[in-house]
């Protein structure tokens, strides 16, 4: 402990566990600890005990629920794009042969109160029940026109310049009306309210871009989700950061961040003790004077015991209802794994039902999506208790947080992650 | 000699530092002790095979990369593992106890098939013995496990520890694996390879 590290991490979720392990990987020293007695804060997984634990005053699970310990509930809302940063990562860092993964079976946005599949590229648009048959034409010849765009090619780009125009000026000219645009926008590029459409039409094209590929490599859905849930992701790269020899200690309770007299950080103090360092890296809360809050997102948690309904008895789907579905400024999010992922008790589903706070009632917010349901077995926070977290963003993917990593990265290392030459361990016999 | 099916299995291996945990497995898998062994930086995990009459056993071994040395193992470690190993030595009787308590850990949280077996390693220091074992014999059948001194620097019962697990373990079905296949994540450009395993 009152060695000399080249870099301290504070708290094991997601992001920090990944920077851990670039961090070792690059035979950086590494010291992480976190002050739960588990890995993954505020990406963990619960079991069903803990889940009641956590949310409830003192009630048992009810037998129906069966057994505690075939559930990882995991507690924010997020699947992993396919051809996504993340997936590079894991791929990048031999994480993705400790964990095994499955993809998800649907991806559904919801119209006037009823569940449709996400149409994606331009063959999908022609067969969709979500657009009438005129605003299929057009939308098809939108997609054609995203997918073929080639910087490279001037004769493909149909005089606009998608550094500067706005997206809306290239829907406007493709004529799509506002049902066509909201799918597009939200369930496919994935944006969490209206603010894209007076941005560059380039965001939102790399935004259909990833979608289409994530889809195209496994089919049914663009996403994949980890067996035994995604508490396993933060796991998975904290092992690789040990098996390079970062040294781990959960359960350990940090006292302070030490800052020299110029103010630059030098150590961390726990239990009495402080570990020298270089650079120290946390989440949000282990640095309490130093972040500001932007923005609440409200969480419930339903297990259900059958799939949702309209959606094809997927063992796992995401469902977008998109803002102006539910009269509202950011979209409602809905996403379903399930006994099928080791994360429930045979016959079970656990759907995670998730906004960006507007009101000063939360959980009636989510009501549009809770509708979609059917019937509910158990709910979480049940009534009143708002579950409300900041330090992971609505989004239902990990690209921001992978962008996060590599700023931290960046700034410690001085150069960006160079993908094209991964570590090779000493060599797993094969 | 010719083998027929193969069956792959996850083995972890569990306990105190210094017991010897990472000598078993590189004698097991090289043949080879190091007196001052140093942590195999980088490897996840390594492979090794046991030939028994008509199948094979392929092994995936899982070492502890020193997560538990502060209490800090993470459960996906043992996640998914068909076999363990829990190791002491028996030349100290608190690393028996840390077994014990690793026994109960695996219990609690692995699979409820998982085949664990108990190894007292470091048998070739007889004279510093501090364990005795029939104590240990009787634990490990009190608690169905399967029990063998070892000694990774002697070559002793390295292989056959391993081989009474292949023997243990069930091989009528790969009982784990979810039915519906599982997406192996390859190189991001080998997208038209096949997706699945
Ligand atoms: N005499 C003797 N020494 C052994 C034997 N097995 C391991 N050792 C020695 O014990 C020490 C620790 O062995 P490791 O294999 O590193 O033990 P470990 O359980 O992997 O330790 P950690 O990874 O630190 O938890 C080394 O100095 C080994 O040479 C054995 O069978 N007999
Ligand atoms: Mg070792």
């Amino acid at each position: 402990m009152d060695d000399k590290y080249d870099c301290i991490v504070l708290g094991t979720g997601l992001k920090e566990c990944i920077i851990s392990g670039l961090m070792s990987v690059e035979r950086k020293k590494v010291l992480h600890m976190d002050r739960n007695d588990f890995y993954g804060g505020e990406s963990a997984s619960l079991t069903l005990d803990q889940l009641f634990q956590r949310f409830t005053d003192g009630q048992k699970p009810p037998e129906s629920l069966g057994s505690s310990r075939d559930y990882q509930i995991d507690l924010i809302p997020k699947f992993i794009m396919a051809n996504g940063a993340l997936v590079n990562m894991l791929v990048f860092t031999g994480v993705n042969r400790y964990l095994e993964f499955k993809k998800v079976d649907g991806s559904f946005v919801m119209r006037g109160g009823k569940v449709y599949k996400v149409p994606a590229t331009d063959v999908e648009a022609l067969k969709s029940s979500l657009m009438g048959f005129f605003q299929k034409r057009k939308c098809k010849n939108f997609f054609a026109f995203a997918q073929n765009y080639d910087d490279a090619d001037p004769s493909t780009h149909k005089g606009f310049n998608i550094d500067e125009t706005p997206i809306k000026d290239i829907f406007e000219y493709y004529g799509l009306d506002d049902n066509t645009v909201e799918f597009i926008g939200h369930a496919v590029a994935l944006n969490k309210d209206d603010s894209y459409l007076t941005r560059p039409a380039r965001e939102t094209f790399d935004r259909m871009k990833l979608y289409a590929d994530s889809l195209a490599r496994y089919g049914s859905s663009p996403y994949l989700y980890p067996l035994y849930g995604l508490g396993e992701l933060p796991q998975g790269f904290a092992r690789l950061s040990a098996i390079y020899g970062g040294t781990y200690m959960l359960q350990k309770p940090i006292e302070e961040v030490v800052y020299n007299d110029e103010g630059r950080v030098c150590g961390v103090k726990s239990e009495g003790e402080v570990a020298a360092c270089d650079f120290v890296v946390g989440d949000p809360s282990y640095f309490p004077d130093k972040v500001r809050q932007t923005g609440s997102v409200v969480r419930c948690i339903c297990i259900l015991n059958h799939p949702i309904p309209s959606t094809d008895n997927a063992e796992s789907c995401q469902i977008i209802v998109p803002q102006r579905q539910a009269g509202r400024n950011s979209d409602i999010y809905i996403s379903c794994v399930s006994y099928a992922h080791n994360v429930a008790a045979p016959g079970k589903w656990i759907v995670l039902v998730s906004t960006t706070v507007e009101t000063d009632n939360p959980l009636k917010e989510l009501e549009p999506g809770f509708a979609l349901l059917g019937e509910i077995e158990a709910r979480f926070p049940s009534k009143d208790g708002v579950f409300i977290t900041t330090s992971y963003d609505a989004t239902t993917h990990f690209e921001t947080s992978c962008d996060d990593v590599f700023k931290v990265y960046r700034a410690i290392t001085g150069h960006d992650i160079d993908f094209d030459n991964p570590p090779r361990p000493d060599q797993d016999d094969e | 000699m010719a083998a027929g099916k193969v069956f792959q299995f996850k083995l972890v291996l569990l306990g105190e530092a210094a017991v010897g945990k990472s000598s078993l497995v590189l004698r097991f898998v090289k043949g080879q002790f190091q007196e001052f062994q140093e942590s195999t930086i980088g490897a996840a995990f390594l492979t090794q095979s046991v030939c028994l009459d008509d199948v094979t056993v392929k092994f995936e071994i899982w070492d502890t990369a020193g997560q538990e040395r502060y209490n800090s193992l993470a459960p996906m470690y043992y996640r998914g593992a068909q076999a363990a190993i829990v190791v002491y030595d028996i030349t100290n009787a608190d690393t028996l106890a840390r077994a014990k308590a690793w026994v109960k850990e695996l219990q609690r949280q692995a699979s409820p098939n998982i085949v664990i077996a108990l190894a007292g390693n470091k048998c070739d220091l007889a004279s510093k013995r501090a364990v005795d074992d029939e104590e240990a014999a009787q634990y490990a059948e009190d608690n169905g496990l399967l029990f063998l001194e070892t000694s990774a620097k002697g070559a002793i019962n390295v292989n056959e520890i391993f081989i009474a697990i292949a023997k243990k373990l069930p091989k009528n079905t790969v009982e784990t694996r979810p039915a519906k296949p599982v997406v192996q994540i390859d190189e991001p450009s080998s997208s038209k390879k096949k997706g699945c395993c």
